[in-house]
Order: C-alpha cells, then structure tokens, then sequence
C-alpha cells in the first residue's frame, strides 16, 4: 500500500483529492494507482478491504473518496462500500469487470455513487471529483448553507466547511485555529464560519447530562450551555448540537419503531412502495447517494402511521406526527420541501466534527433527504425517490411543523428521540439474544448513559425520556455490547440500519469508551476520540442492523418474509417505543 | 549511430504495430504507455510484470480448482477466471482476455473438458504474451541505448 503525501494545495480541488483505492488485483491496483495519479489526486492504496477499513476508521478526514473492487476473498466489495457509507459518509465508486447490470443495480442500491467496469480508463476517472462534490453540495444544501459550498476560505469548491467531514479535513490542514475551536457551519444559518466545535464524548457526556438534568423537551441551549459550564462554547454550538441530536433520536425511534413495529408489514408496505429498496441504514452524513439510498431504504420501513402515531406525544410533536400522516414511510424521505426542512434542522451534526462524524450520524435523515431529493433523481433514476413522491403529501404539511419543532428546543422532537433509545435498547438486548455467538467481545461499555436510559425506558416505560445521550447513569452496556458486534456483523443488513441511527448515536459514546467495538473499530475508537461520538454513531448503525444478519437482500427478503422472525428485534423496538412513548 | 537508432525504432513500430493487428495488444495497452513518463520510467513494465505474476498465480488456481478428484468448485474457478479477466483487460492483453471471456463461460456452464481446454489455452497465450513484450522491451531498451528515444506505436 502506498500512501502519498497530500502536498497539493487543498484550494486547488480536484488536484490533490485524496483517493483510497482498493482492489485485491495488483495489476489493477497499480494502473488505478497510475491513474488516478495522472488525474493528479493523492491516491492511498491497500489490496485489502479490511485494511482499507482500517485506514478510513483511522482518520475519516483522511480521504474523499473511496474506490473499491467488487470482488475481494477478505471482504465483499459491497459490504464494504455499505460500511464505508454508513461509518463515514464518503462517496464510493465501484469497480469492477462484472459488466452485468446486476451488479450494477447492486452498487447503486448499495449505495455507490458510481460504477466502473474495468479496464477503467482515465477518463471516467478524470471526473470522479464531482462525487465529491455533489456530496458535499448536498449536504450544504440540506444546511441551506450556500455559501459554504465555496468554502468560503476553505478549501476548493468541494470542501465545504460544513457537514463535510471532508471539507473539514482538508480545511483542518489549512486551519491555523484549533480544531476544538469553534466553529458555527451549517447549523447557523448566517453561515458564519466560526472555530469548529468538536463534540468529544466527554463534551457530549456532559451534553446529555444536561439536556437530562433539564428534561429533553425543556432543554434549552443557554440553560444547556450553563450546566454544561464548558469554556468557549457558545450557546450557538449547544443549539446546533442539541438540534443534531434531536434530529438523530427522532431519526432513530423512527427508523426503530420502522424495523421493529410490525415490521414485515411496514416493510412490505415500504418495500411495495419503493420498490425493493431494502432498508438502508442512514449513513451518517448521508451526503452521498449511498446515503440517499439508504435514506430512502431505511425510511421506508418506517411506518408512519403506525409508529408515527406513537411517537406523537400529547407533546404533539409535530414532525412525528405528520411523518405518521404520510402513507409511507421514509418520512424524511418524503418531500423534498420536507428535506429542505430537515435539513435546517440537521446541520446541527454536520458542522461539528472536524471529522463530521457527528454530522454524519445525525444528520442522516436529513441529509439523506437532500440526497434524496437533490440527487436521487439524478444518481439513481427511479430510485427510491420516486417512491417517496408518492407520500408527500402528508409529509409535507407535517414537516413544517417538524422542522419548526426541531428548530425549538425541547421540542417534542425529544419523545422521539426518547424512543429510540428504548427501541435501540430493546432491540439491541434482543440481537444479542439472538446473535450472542457471534458478538465480537465487546466490554460493557462504561455506564454509559444511553444504554441504560434506553433499558430504562423500555423496561420502565417510565415518564423520562431515556434519552440514549442524556443520561448518563444508565449504562447501556448490555445492549451496547451487542452493538458493536452487531455492527460489523450486520453491517450487510440494511434493515436494521434504520434501527441503527438511535443505537448508533448512543453506541458511539459508549463503544467509544469501551472500546468494544471490535477488532474493526479499535482504530476507530482509539483515534476518534474526539470524533467518537459520531464514529461510534456509525459504528453503531452498522452493528445494529447487522444484527438481523445478511446481506442487504437478505435482510430486505427476510423481512418481508420472515417478518415474525426478523422482526423480532424490531417488535421488542416496537414495543419499548410504545412504552417509550408513554414516558413522554 | 543515428542510423542504428532509425533502424530500430523501425523494428521497433513494426513489432508492436504486429502485436496490435495480431491480437495480443489493444487499446488499453495504449492506454496504459501514455501513464508512462519521466516519472514512472519503467511503468509499462512494471504493470506487466505484475500482470503476468498474477497470471501464473491464477491459473495455478484455476489448475488446482479443476483437478479436485471428485466434484469440481465451478464457482471457485470461475473467480479466478474473472480476475484474470479483470487485469487482462486492464492491461490490454487482448487474446487472454478473449480467452477469460470462453473460459467464464465454460465455468457458468460447468463443462470440465471446456474448463480445461481454455485453461490450457490461457496458459500458452499468457506465456506467448509475455515473449513477445519481452522482446519489445528488448527493442525499446537497446533504442534509448543507441542514443534514440522509443517511437510512439498506437496500434
């Protein structure tokens, strides 16, 4: 493996795009190397997938853009774009002399931004970059952040400061200022460019424990900020994150409440609508296609009605509620318009991590949604998206208000996000139930908050919000455990992704502190700790809708025949919603 | 001098213009000659050697796939059959990549006697294959030799 020192000036993007290629053939390996070099990138090269993993789980801002083979004896190409998407949101082309189009449909569902066959030819790599971009623009879109997109003193055209975790790779190298600086991006919608936050677990710890102290649906970012007593953080910071992580638990119980409640239901009822699109995980920072597809797939399964309704607290969340109305679910998917909402809502996420690991977590849903609809169309036509116009309607009146709630603290948005934990928890005890064997040793994470909340709430059905990141005292661990394991294993399984998101964001900081990620996420934790939050967020996903098993068809096949087995998990996230919700 | 040098660079373009017209050489050959420059002088060559070290290793799979006493691993074949496909193509070695394309099928169709004969044939062309660039190689050197600079061949 080669690795190439980023010596180009990052303003110059597309020169100087950081490539990491991976492909067990050395002979293509080499020529990929070769010309991606002649399209003036800095290539990074590793002739294993898990190694290639490694690499990313290292540093997410170390590369733009991924390229992997199909074909590889330690790990199906596929499963790793899945990966890839889901734990750091960056674009991955497909590679590959299968010139079957089913191979194709399989990249594109997977969530690939694009799909060469080999011999690859210069050309089609010449315009790679734009994968980039469109991701980033994206997302920037969803923030409604313009002016971000020219990086605006960032790096080239492509890195936007915002949610990109890439944009703030590159722009951490030109950065003079701390990365724990920081920075308000997507979230304000001034778009001013202020030091970057990064939310550490330990930050985010103190987070929860606030926003806990407070009640969820009364947090308010100054009372936040005050108890969180954190020098150089502003109430802007706390706003933005608070609205991430509302954003996320709503994602979260919805995804759950999708998977678990009714599951083979939903998911025929989804599935129906879209097409076949299994359920896939949000990718944290969904910025990609990859993300949109999962975004549209994950969603999908959620029911609205069903689950929505429970999610509606006398609190009346807004957003959940009217995500219920819609007929289908990939509520977030929906409209556009309500993407654009959401995706006010979530630049929260997006602009914290240096890495945008948080980001990536949790703006999935939104971000998926501006994938969806910004890019959807145009990366995958007739994909999901345009299963989703057909529930818009409902969404749309609904979203406002969501996005409304979103924007105000404590707002129901917080149920939701109460929910999830439950769920999460619920379905997190009952895979590792069910998949015990194949848990990667994973140590019960430190009291970690989410775990228990979740527990708590689900067993409880107490009037708390077990908000997973709130509390604190409650360790999750017993689920969380499985989480990890879950997550490599499952990572295939992209049903479960929608569960994912609650588990992941609360995985993420337990997993984080215990490190029990596994063998695959030891790099990970280890090196993002600061970004742990949002790592361990993707980590999670992936673990949890692993959980069910498979790959990405099988979990969509068995869903919509097994329901009563697969479903499993998700009817115990069904139910601890409910209780969930009797709590809010 | 000049005059050596003219004559080999004469040599030199019929040679590899033949290996185009007869089959071994395609465009991605090409391709893959203008990745080639002062920077990665011997790029060509390099690419080459690596593609036949995977040949030897994926057709020893191959031979090993198919002479299991009892039921042969189609599947298994038709893997390293599609890798070597893969890097044929990528390197522009046109006659094994035809025989890749055979071979695959062969796999997919669970016919031994077929699945043999390709893996036969994939072996005398690779090696075919590598003789000839060889001696190509052979040219361009002794032409850089002779003070000259090698000629630009596209089919």
């Amino acid at each position: 493996m080669t690795v190439e020192q980023d010596c180009v000036a990052l303003d110059q993007f597309p020169v100087g795009m950081r490539v990491l290629a991976v492909d067990d053939d050395q002979t293509c390996l080499r020529i990929l190397e070769s010309l991606l070099h002649r399209c003036q990138y800095h290539v990074t090269t590793t002739n294993q997938a898990q190694k290639a993993l490694e690499l990313l789980r290292e540093n997410k801002n170390k590369f733009d853009l991924v390229i992997s083979d199909v074909d590889m004896p330690d790990m199906d190409g596929f499963k790793l774009l899945e990966l890839v998407g889901l734990e750091m949101d960056l674009p991955v082309i497909m590679l590959s002399a299968h010139s079957d189009p089913k191979y194709v449909m399989k990249g594109v569902t997977h969530g690939a931004c694009d799909y060469l066959l080999k011999p690859v030819r210069i050309e089609e790599l010449k315009n790679i970059w734009q994968h980039v971009v469109r991701s980033r623009f994206d997302k920037n879109r969803g923030s409604n952040n313009g002016d971000k997109k020219d990086g605006s003193g960032n790096e080239g055209v492509a890195n936007s400061d915002q949610n990109n975790g890439r944009a703030n790779r590159k722009r951490k190298d030109q950065y003079n200022e701390d990365e724990d600086e920081e920075r308000d991006d997507n979230d304000d919608p001034s778009s001013q460019k202020k030091p970057r936050v990064v939310w550490t677990v330990e930050l985010h710890k103190k987070f929860v424990a606030a926003v806990n102290q407070l009640g969820f649906e009364k947090a308010m970012p100054k009372k936040i900020l005050d108890l969180m007593n954190v020098e150089k953080l502003t109430r802007e910071n706390v706003a933005s994150h608070l609205q991430k992580f509302r954003l996320y638990l709503k994602r979260i119980s919805g995804n759950q409440q999708a998977i678990m409640a009714n599951s083979d239901l939903h998911f025929l009822q989804m599935s129906n609508g879209l097409d076949g699109f299994h359920h896939r995980p949000i990718p944290a920072g969904s910025g990609q296609f990859h993300g949109g597809a999962a975004a549209a797939a994950g969603m999908r399964p959620f029911p609205p009605n069903g689950i929505l309704g429970r999610l509606n607290t006398p609190s009346g969340i807004g957003g959940v509620r009217s995500l219920s109305s819609s007929p289908s679910s990939g509520m977030f998917l929906q409209n556009p318009t309500d993407l654009g909402k959401f995706h006010h809502v979530s630049s929260l996420p997006l602009n914290h991590i240096d890495g945008g690991n948080i980001l990536q977590g949790l703006p999935m849903p939104l971000e998926f949604d501006q994938l969806q609809t910004n890019n959807n169309k145009s990366i995958i036509p007739g994909n999901s998206m345009a299963a989703f116009p057909s529930f818009p309607s409902t969404q749309q009146s609904s979203l406002p208000n969501n996005n409304s709630h979103l924007v105000l603290q404590g707002h129901p948005q917080a149920s939701p996000s109460a929910f999830p934990g439950h769920q999460i928890n619920k379905r997190l005890e009952h895979w590792s139930n069910a998949v015990s064997s194949s848990s990667s040793t994973l140590p019960p994470p430190p009291a970690q908050n989410s775990n228990s909340i979740m527990s708590h709430q689900f067993d409880d059905g107490s009037s708390s919000y077990s908000i997973p990141f709130c509390d604190s005292t409650i360790p999750l661990a017993p689920a969380m455990d499985t989480n990890p394991r879950a997550f490599y294993r499952t990572t295939d399984l992209d049903s479960n992704a929608n569960v994912q998101p609650g588990g992941v964001y609360y995985d993420s900081l337990q997993m984080r502190q215990s490190g029990n990620y596994g063998p695959t996420t030891d790099a990970l934790l280890s090196s993002n700790a600061k970004e742990g939050f949002i790592v361990g967020q993707q980590k999670l996903q992936s673990g949890f809708m692993g959980a069910e098993a498979g790959s990405l068809d099988d979990i969509v096949n068995s869903t919509m025949k097994q329901s009563q087995g697969d479903l499993s998990e998700g009817d115990l996230g069904y139910g601890g919603f409910s209780s969930l919700r009797t709590c809010l | 001098m000049d005059a050596l040098v003219a004559q080999l660079q004469m040599q030199y373009r019929n040679y590899t213009a033949s290996l185009y017209q007869q089959g071994f050489l395609d465009d991605q050959f090409t391709e893959l000659k203008k990745l080639q420059d002062d920077a990665s002088p011997d790029f060509v060559a390099e690419v080459l050697s690596l593609f036949f070290e995977d040949c030897v290793k994926l057709i020893g799979n191959m031979a090993r796939a198919l002479d299991q006493t009892g039921t042969v691993d189609f599947s298994q074949v038709g893997a390293s059959v599609h890798q070597l496909k893969g890097s044929s193509s990528s390197v522009g070695a046109k006659r094994v990549k035809g025989l890749c394309v055979t071979f695959k099928e062969y796999c997919e169709a669970n016919n031994y006697e077929g699945c043999v004969r390709c893996l036969q044939q994939i072996d005398i062309e690779y090696k075919a294959l590598k003789t000839k660039l060889q001696d190509m190689f052979n040219l361009e050197k002794q032409i850089v030799q002779a003070g000259g600079k090698v000629p630009q061949v596209d089919n």
